[in-house]
């Protein structure tokens, strides 16, 4: 009798399951034997496997900015280049040296001193192409969205401050009537 | 995300959403095997095919940050999707891959994510999806959530 129960939910493992905690303690002494496990395995991480982790995690961060617009000063194309040099390079001027620019160069894009050139994604498109290769999908695309992304919440979320000055040079003097 | 249809082969793209309040009419013991009206607090996910509003599939977690850490509390395919004869295959992986994603976006090289399914079938988890077993939980991380999202996340 046991064994075909046994049996039946082997079969059928996968219609669900219910993991629910009955108390926050029970919760408390699962998580707390569950963590010394796993900073055990931690350790044990090599360089290249939290490098993989952290390529994986700046992707979702990305696609998930891409899904929503954000309205607030800051500049997430400059953050996301920083946080992908950071996790590859242990020197910024090393990814500059890569992609053939100057450090200044790159050091101005990631801190909004300047506005990256249509050649300076395109290298940061090829390059992250080959970084991911090997670590997950990563279209090629995603660093242009990023871009045109925050360039249209910017526009749409400063209209106080550019509307005035810009309407001013606005008019339609044909086909319709103002 | 994909899942396949077991008869035809024929492979259909899948969307996970959040559920909405107007789902839980449709949500009955009956079709997903819990009553899923007591997560309603709770982050609900819904598997569909895209194009399609039928629910095949069904996930609740409760997130852990201090723990880096998402904890799978609910978690079924629709009734048609249960055992030998199910209607589609993958809904299961599409659906722990989801949440492996959202514990990665959030966790990056930390990410962890849990169960507790019952013994008899704890085996399964770690043969199919790689899972590491602590006591009575089931758990993946780096490097192996890296894997489980790779194989069922094409995007």
């Amino acid at each position: 009798m046991n064994n075909n129960k046994n049996n039946m939910d082997i079969k059928d493992a996968e219609y669900g399951v219910d993991s629910r905690y009955k108390s926050k303690r029970e919760r408390e002494l699962d998580g707390a034997a569950l963590m010394e496990e796993r900073l055990r395995r931690m350790r044990n991480l090599s360089r290249d496997q939290i490098i993989r982790a952290k390529l994986l995690q700046l992707k979702l961060q990305m696609e998930d900015y891409l899904k929503k617009p954000i309205y607030d000063k800051r500049n997430y194309f400059s953050e996301f280049v920083a946080s992908y040099v950071d996790i590859i390079y242990s020197k910024r001027s090393n990814f500059a040296k890569d992609i053939d620019i100057t450090p200044v160069m790159l050091s101005q894009v990631i801190n909004n001193h300047r506005e990256p050139k249509d050649e300076f994604i395109m290298k940061l498109m090829i390059h992250s192409e080959k970084a991911y290769k090997n670590v997950c999908s990563f279209h090629k695309k995603t660093w242009y969205q990023v871009y045109f992304h925050e360039k249209i919440c910017d526009t749409m979320s400063n209209q106080d401050n550019w509307r005035p000055k810009i309407e001013k040079h606005v008019k339609i003097s044909e086909f319709i009537n103002e | 995300m994909k899942i396949i249809n077991t008869s035809t082969e024929k492979v259909y793209l899948v969307e996970i959403l959040s559920v909405e309040d107007e789902d839980f009419n449709s949500l009955g013991e009956e079709r997903y095997f819990f009553d899923w009206e007591t997560e309603r607090n709770q982050e609900i996910y819904k598997l569909q095919i895209v194009g399609s509003k039928d629910i095949l599939g069904l996930m609740s977690l409760e997130r852990i940050p201090e723990e880096w850490r998402i904890h799978v509390r609910l978690l079924t395919v629709s009734k048609e999707n249960k055992g030998r004869n199910k209607q589609f295959d993958n809904i299961t992986g599409n659906l722990l891959a989801y949440a492996a994603k959202l514990a990665v976006k959030d966790y990056g090289e930390l990410a962890c994510i849990s169960l507790r399914p019952k013994t008899q079938i704890a085996d399964h988890y770690i043969r199919k999806y790689g899972m590491t077993v602590t006591g009575l939980t089931l758990s993946i991380e780096v490097p192996d959530i890296l894997t489980l999202i790779n194989t069922y996340d094409h995007e």
